[in-house]
């Protein structure tokens, strides 16, 4: 059904508001993000030491191993929006009010600040703790928001797809692993230029247009996914 | 043009189970068509085909209003209110607060939630997981109006309501279903669900899915 701009925009940012104050009154996956990214980042710390410090012990990891994180602490909490509306029968009330593009969007704005968030506070620690020295810090921050985006438009899209379905746990590792494979091998390919000082090359590129296909995969899908 | 309602053969299976087999009835405006059955006869699946929510596999649902074509799914959804027990509200917002937030992605200001919220005699300041049954229930009833919708769907609506609760409730119904008090504005339609009859304004059809 179409609706005005400004009126999609102010359902969007709606959603968006109730989500911060909901996930601010019950701080779910604010807490799950973040003791899963520290637990994660102590054990890789404690475990391998300094890397950044000696680069032939193993450096070509760090990349990796800081992706992986943040990998895991997104699917520890971000298939939580959907799935909780389904949970708690809210889904009904939303279904009935809200434009599905609207919501979808202010789903994804909640999911890419969340994440941004746990970006924001993992990543300086993460260098800290493994002695790493960035030599192009300006393509990992852009590394940083376009593989950010990409993983809360994906965890957002998968999220929505699996939120009335059975086994909800298992279909979200299951589905998200070929969604975000292309984001993370670009992401972990750009992050390891931005350690070394290498060129980005076309890999930036293409995930831009990754995070841009993704979007608008989860606008055209999940209208149907969302209603009968 | 006055609205209108009416379905014909809406049928509807979840797998094997054969929920509806064919149900038709109509409802005009300023009227209510109540739907009785025992639990499991459909009642809530009747309702949530007409509301949007769910697809029938067969028959046709024609809503209309101002005399235009009829209302397709993603049209109902967003131009029915709906009471129903599956409808449920964010428990850590409170009751304000959720009408707020229903108000804003309608595109309505705060007053019209205020206004139910006063009538309903709900506490502004409950998170919405604290209110007893028969308050959540107040809370459908003012969600479900909050837009002015013209057609109402009401399924067990006085469900856990007390004495106080269910006059306020049927005092809404009859206002939703006689005239508008503008000019030109229409009197609404309601389809009721309840296992039993309930005595209701303006019935002017009953349909019983099986006792």
């Amino acid at each position: 059904m179409w609706r005005p701009a400004s009126t999609w925009a102010r359902e969007a940012g709606a959603v968006f508001a109730k989500e911060w104050r909901s996930e601010l009154r019950t701080r779910y996956a604010l807490n799950t993000l973040a003791l899963f990214a520290i637990n994660t980042l102590v054990v890789v710390s404690a475990s391998l030491g300094p890397l950044g410090a000696a680069p032939g012990r193993g450096g070509e990891a760090l990349p990796v191993l800081l992706w992986l994180i943040l990998l895991f602490a997104a699917a520890a909490g971000l298939p939580r929006s959907f799935v909780h509306e389904e949970e708690t029968q809210t889904a009904t009330a939303l279904r009935l009010a809200a434009t599905p593009s609207a919501l979808f969007c202010g789903k994804l704005a909640y999911s890419l600040t969340l994440l941004g968030t746990l970006e924001a506070l993992v990543t300086p620690l993460y260098l800290t703790v493994m002695s790493l020295d960035v030599a192009r810090p300006g393509l990992l921050v852009a590394t940083l928001a376009a593989g950010g985006f990409g993983l809360a438009a994906g965890s957002t899209l998968v999220a929505a797809i699996i939120a009335q379905a059975h086994g909800k746990a298992t279909l979200f590792a299951v589905l998200s692993f070929p969604v975000l494979l292309p984001l993370l091998l670009l992401a972990v390919e750009l992050t390891r230029g931005a350690f070394s000082g290498g060129p980005p090359g076309v890999a930036l590129m293409q995930l831009l247009l990754y995070d841009g296909a993704v979007l608008t995969a989860g606008l055209m899908l999940f209208p149907s996914v969302w209603n009968p | 043009m006055l609205p209108a309602l009416s379905f014909t053969e809406v049928r509807r299976r979840f797998g094997r189970l054969a929920v509806l087999g064919g149900v038709s009835a109509s409802v005009a405006a300023g009227e209510a068509l109540l739907v009785t059955g025992r639990n499991g006869a459909g009642k809530s699946t009747l309702l949530r085909c007409l509301a949007g929510l769910l697809a029938p596999d067969s028959g046709t649902i024609d809503y209309r209003e101002d005399g235009g074509p009829p209302l397709d799914a993603a049209g109902r959804r967003r131009r029915v209110g709906l009471v129903a027990p599956d409808v449920a509200f964010y428990g850590e917002l409170t009751v304000a607060e959720n009408l707020a937030f229903f108000a804003r992605l309608r595109g309505l200001g705060r007053e019209r939630g205020d206004e139910l919220r006063r009538r309903l005699e709900l506490p502004p300041d409950r998170p919405a997981a604290a209110l007893s049954s028969g308050m959540r229930q107040r809370l459908r009833w003012a969600w479900a109006l909050l837009h002015r919708p013209l057609l109402l769907l009401l399924d067990e609506p006085f469900q856990n309501l007390d004495a106080a609760g269910a006059a306020i409730a049927r005092g809404l119904l009859a206002e939703h279903l006689a005239p508008g008090a503008g000019p030109g504005e229409a009197p609404g339609l309601a389809v009721v669900a309840n296992p039993v009859p309930l005595e209701i304004p303006r019935v002017a059809a009953s349909l019983d899915l099986g006792a």
